[in-house]
């Protein structure tokens, strides 16, 4: 049959086990869309074309010889260059690390292996996965719906290269919305897990008490057949949980008849949202009372804080432990990840810590709604992505500042800021044709109910069957 | 707390040995003046709230 680079993860690897596709077409098929598409997409740092053919032959091979096989065996996937890779340099998407090769693989990497995956290269991220990078040392990520505007950070690669089909599924990493917001401009589904669900060693830090690993894919079901095999304790990660890890692909039932699901009001009909990402997300909610949930109107007073009260907390947590290159190599930053960690650096105490008691505060709001309802919704981001220049030009008022860097990240922050599990699935079409998302966020543990509300939603709509207008 | 000037802002690099251009000191101004007008609001917030402890706490679970 012809190869179809768009199916997805879940559906190649069972294309791949009946044997109908095969490994190896599957890697030249990716490779090949890499070479066409990639000097302008920039959704790649690394490529690791021959690695790759060599796998994927050893994949044919073990499929010839029968037995079992990895529920990811012969599928394509890309990382984030922010996760080690063993002999695979990993930049974190700066000059400073650009020679840095890495001797061993970091846990969620060697899962996948483990599960079969063929790792197609590194993928292209915000400078040390901070976010507002000016400059992309290894070039600029371009969004596939329209090469003009932004894709989102900090895993723009990992965002770019599934919705452009340069690889069958990703793995981002999220710190306060870093999976989520790409996914969310470049028209995937993205879950940031629960804060302990998922190891983090191997992977280069930015804050240590918001990084999550997680997966990018062309449907929630590929998030949730990566989120399976990533998952669970690892001894190397003393902050993973030590509970079983659920099936859950089997969680996704198509139903959610009973299910209670809170509209969080101050995100979804704030003055910050525009009208084209209000309608489409409360049209979303409609789509799940339709289909059987319940929905009302859920108010979390603090939420719109939550933008500062994270950057305070995650960039001081940043500026600690970029301090030492800060004085010696402060000129191999890009100016916007320099400025950024030197703001933080210079934060005074007293402020952080009144941050600390908002993130407090915030995580009670969030779970005392979640104690109504089982699921909260909201738009992923406030607007479709804006042009790239939008975040490039420099910043001259300190009113610019907050618009700037506070009032997107109120959006993605709050689950970040509480350690809870939150999807950005697609919801419609702004008006430029570009991509809106919708946010499920979950109690703690419980992302087989977020994964199951937003594949309800998926299965009761298109938009994720929608493909950017790139060449064939 | 007042907002900081470019002067000051300088003053607290050199304290810590932190390198900064001209275009660096301007920006970071505005950065650091941005999170003390955001971070103001939340003084008002009830001191006798839940503890403010850095990542989330499960003892039911993890």
């Amino acid at each position: 049959m012809g190869l179809d680079p768009f199916l997805g993860a879940a559906r190649l690897a069972a294309l791949v086990r009946a044997r109908e596709v095969s490994p190896v077409e599957l890697v030249r098929a990716y490779l090949d869309r890499i070479d066409r598409l990639d000097d302008r997409l920039r959704a790649y740092i690394t490529v690791t074309a021959e690695a790759a053919l060599d796998a994927a032959r050893r994949a044919e091979a073990a499929l010839a010889r029968g037995g079992p096989v990895g529920p990811l065996h012969g599928v394509p996937f890309a990382v984030k260059d922010q996760f080690a890779t063993r002999g695979v340099r990993t930049t974190a998407g700066s000059r400073i690390l650009a020679d840095h090769v890495p001797d061993e693989d970091a846990t969620v990497v060697a899962r996948l292996a483990a599960a079969g995956g063929i790792l197609l290269g590194k993928l292209n991220l915000t400078e040390f996965a901070l976010g507002g990078t000016i400059r992309y040392p290894f070039g600029q990520p371009r969004n596939p719906w329209n090469t003009d505007h932004d894709t989102g950070g900090s895993s723009a690669g990992s965002g770019v290269a599934v919705a452009a089909a340069l690889c069958a599924v990703s793995l981002g990493e999220d710190t306060g919305g870093s999976v989520r917001s790409p996914a969310s401009w470049c028209g995937v589904s993205g879950h940031r897990p629960t804060w302990g669900l998922v190891s983090r060693h191997g992977c280069v830090p930015l804050s240590w008490s918001h990084d999550a690993p997680g997966p990018l894919g062309r449907t929630v079901e590929d998030c949730a057949l990566v989120l399976g095999i990533v998952a669970g304790a690892d001894p190397r990660d003393p902050l993973t949980a030590k509970r079983p890890v659920p099936d859950y692909r089997a969680a996704l039932t198509g139903e959610v008849r009973g299910l209670r699901v809170g509209v969080i009001r101050e995100l979804t009909h704030g003055g910050e949202t525009e009208p084209e990402v209000r309608a489409a997300v409360t049209a979303a909610a409609a789509v799940l009372g339709d289909l059987g949930a319940t929905v009302d109107d859920v108010s979390v007073p603090l939420l719109p804080q939550a933008g500062a009260a994270f950057m305070a907390i995650c960039d001081s947590e940043g500026a600690a432990l970029h301090l030492s290159w800060l004085r010696d190599r402060a000129a191999d930053y890009d100016e916007g990840t320099r400025r950024r960690l030197l703001a933080a650096s210079l934060l005074p105490a007293a402020l952080l810590h009144k941050a600390q008691a908002a993130r407090a505060l915030i995580r009670q709001q969030l779970r005392d709604a979640l104690t109504t309802h089982d699921v909260l919704v909201a738009p992923t981001a406030h607007r479709p992505a804006p042009t790239i220049a939008t975040f490039t030009t420099p910043i001259t008022s300190t009113r610019e500042a907050a618009a700037r860097f506070f009032t997107r990240r109120s959006f993605t922050t709050p689950a970040a800021l509480a350690g809870l599990p939150a999807l950005a699935v697609p919801c419609g079409f702004g008006a430029s044709g570009l991509p809106l998302s919708l946010q499920i966020i979950g109690r703690r543990f419980e992302d087989a109910t977020v994964l199951r509300v937003g594949h309800a939603y998926e299965q009761a709509t298109d938009w994720h069957r929608r493909r950017p207008p790139l060449p064939a | 707390m007042t907002e900081l000037t470019e002067a000051q802002v300088r003053a607290l690099a050199e304290a810590l040995a932190l390198p900064m251009t001209a275009d660096d000191a301007a920006e970071v101004t505005h950065r650091l003046n941005a999170f003390i007008g955001a971070l103001a609001p939340l003084a008002d917030l009830p001191a006798d709230g839940p503890e403010p402890v850095p990542a989330p706490i499960d003892p039911d679970g993890a």
